[in-house]
């Protein structure tokens, strides 16, 4: 079980980001994480799996618990060992190097040859195309080959926690349920916990058990995947939806001015 | 005809030793993109090295070699922990600048231990000179040129295959992401460096026991330079054919020009090699081009 307990990160000792953020991911759970552009959920998944060192940022305040254990120092390294893995945002595939290769990368930390090329085969029976592909160069793949690439070296770390950051960004509706479906099924059938940073408010909480929304650095809600997705405000805000599921006219944009203001 | 196959076989040869010692810019330059520029103070510093253990402190043959490739490691890892890694996530100019630094300072740490200015290795390779035909080609040349291949061969291989060599290549490619997939990208780049120096180090003894030890070593790295550049910055491949191009040009530009211009031409020849290839190919013959999806 992965536990942030109120935790606040600044960058370069003067931009403090993150206000206090708490969030749970329970063993075996989807959860979702999100929110618009800038509010600290990339900055939470890195926070987390100890790549904020690297760009100096911080946790400042607070505590991360990952099975009862404090990780909140410990390096990417360290912690990438203890089974938390991050796939970043953007598709950051080893752009020279071929598919099997950059698999292959994902398994740096495992000793067992045997076992590595089990998961190999594992990926490459949750994302068939990848073997169609593996000798081929990564650079040169399609933006939804690459998605799958990225999540399937996260994979072969046998993470027990994996964090996915927008795995929708910039793919077709067709392949993102492609690839939500996949991360599905890794779930059910591995209980893998995955955190799960989205743009796409709709298809994350499809999946999701539970989510949280955050705005400015904070977390603003949060409950299960149900009760949010009922939530006039994410409808409101985040789906674009006005109350009783219909789409939102823009005639009626007042309204939305008006909420604004109490918020 | 004799001078002409003479010239050729041992531009090769000796093309294939800067080949060797460019591999230790490629392998910074591909794994951190620091363009190593100490690399003619390394071949400097371990030849002299060598020919301390062997000569003045008069230790076997194999135990020198042996005590100058340890020497070699810890000289590229103390490199990387000391001046390099205090300035990760710095602008890459900062760093570069700091390789200049280090080479001068190798440079007068040399001239500090060895004052004497030109030495000479004893003979390790036998030394009746080989016929090829009509030319007579002494054996350091041919020997040069396999022990280049042999290192050159183990390390592709390395590169293409181990682990920690594929973890190299990607962390060229992205140095955050390797870092997510858990590759310790500090070990990464004082790996480099361990086996920028060592090849430096090889090289080195090659060329000294062809030329002798001089301060003009560190001009056999400027030449290794060349060699990058007319290969391409990261290839591997790029540096072993065009190593022998440079080490050809020189000798066949030495050989035949020097008498036409005058001497010293052949020491212009890689530069001028440089500029052109600048002007025609900026990638080099095997750079590689940044990847764009179409």
């Amino acid at each position: 079980m992965l536990k942030l307990n109120n935790i606040e990160v600044v960058y370069l000792n003067v931009v403090r980001v993150l206000h206090g953020i708490s969030l749970t991911v329970e063993d075996g759970s989807v959860v979702a994480l999100l929110g618009a552009n800038g509010a600290g959920k990339t900055t939470t998944l890195k926070a987390i799996s100890g790549l904020l060192k690297v760009e100096e940022g911080d946790v400042t305040d607070g505590s991360i618990e990952w099975e009862g254990r404090r990780i909140d120092h410990s390096s990417a390294q360290e912690i990438g060992k203890l089974g938390i893995v991050q796939a970043l945002e953007g598709r950051r595939v080893f752009g020279h190097l071929t598919t099997e290769e950059n698999l292959l990368v994902g398994a740096h930390n495992r000793k067992e040859r045997h076992i590595i090329h089990q998961d190999l085969e594992m990926v490459y029976h949750y994302f068939p195309r990848l073997k169609a592909l593996r000798h081929n160069i990564a650079g040169y793949l399609s933006g939804g080959e690459q998605q799958m690439l990225v999540t399937g070296r996260a994979m072969m770390s046998a993470p027990k926690l994996m964090m996915l950051d927008e795995p929708s960004l910039g793919l077709a509706p067709m392949l993102v349920e492609e690839i939500y479906d996949i991360i599905k099924r890794f779930n059910d059938e591995r209980h893998t916990s995955v955190l799960l940073v989205e743009q796409n408010v709709r298809i994350a909480l499809n999946i999701a058990h539970s989510g949280y929304v955050m705005e400015n650095g904070r977390v603003v809600l949060d409950g299960s995947a149900d009760f949010l997705r009922n939530n006039e405000d994410v409808k409101e805000f985040y789906m674009g939806l006005s109350a009783v599921g219909v789409k939102k006219s823009y005639r009626a944009v007042k309204h939305y001015k008006r909420r604004k203001r109490w918020l | 005809m004799a001078e002409l196959l003479q010239y050729v076989v041992t531009g090769i040869a000796v093309g294939m030793v800067y080949a060797l010692i460019a591999l230790g810019f490629a392998l910074i330059w591909k794994s951190s993109s620091v363009a190593n520029l100490a690399l003619g103070q390394l071949v400097l510093i371990s030849s002299w090295f060598t020919y301390g253990m062997l000569v003045q402190v008069g230790l076997p043959y194999w135990i020198g070699l042996l005590l100058t490739i340890v020497f070699a490691v810890f000289l590229g890892w103390s490199i990387e922990r000391f001046t390099l890694r205090p300035l990760i996530a710095q602008p890459i100019l900062s760093l570069i600048t700091v390789t200049l630094g280090v080479g001068y300072f190798l440079e007068g740490l040399v001239s500090f231990i060895w004052p004497t200015s030109v030495a000479a290795l004893p003979h390790l390779f036998p030394k009746e000179p080989v016929h090829i035909g009509p030319a007579v080609v002494s054996q350091e040349y041919l020997w040069a040129a396999g022990i280049s291949l042999a290192l050159f061969g183990m390390l592709s291989l390395f590169f293409k295959y181990h682990k920690m060599g594929i973890a190299m290549r990607a962390t060229a490619d992205d140095q955050l992401a390797v870092q997510a997939c858990g590759v310790p990208v500090t070990s990464v780049f004082s790996m480099s460096w361990m086996f920028a120096c060592v090849v430096a180090a090889v090289g080195g003894v090659l060329i000294s026991l062809i030329g002798g030890i001089t301060y003009g070593l560190v001009e056999t790295g400027l030449k290794s330079f060349s060699v990058v550049i007319l290969g391409g910055l990261d290839s591997f491949i790029g540096c072993m054919v065009a190593g022998p191009i440079i080490g050809l040009a020189e000798n066949l530009g030495g050989g035949y020009l020097t008498p036409i211009i005058g001497p010293g031409i052949k020491d212009i020849i890689p530069f001028i090699i440089i500029i052109i290839v600048m002007v025609i190919k900026p990638f080099g013959l095997f750079g590689e081009e940044r990847i764009e999806r179409i």
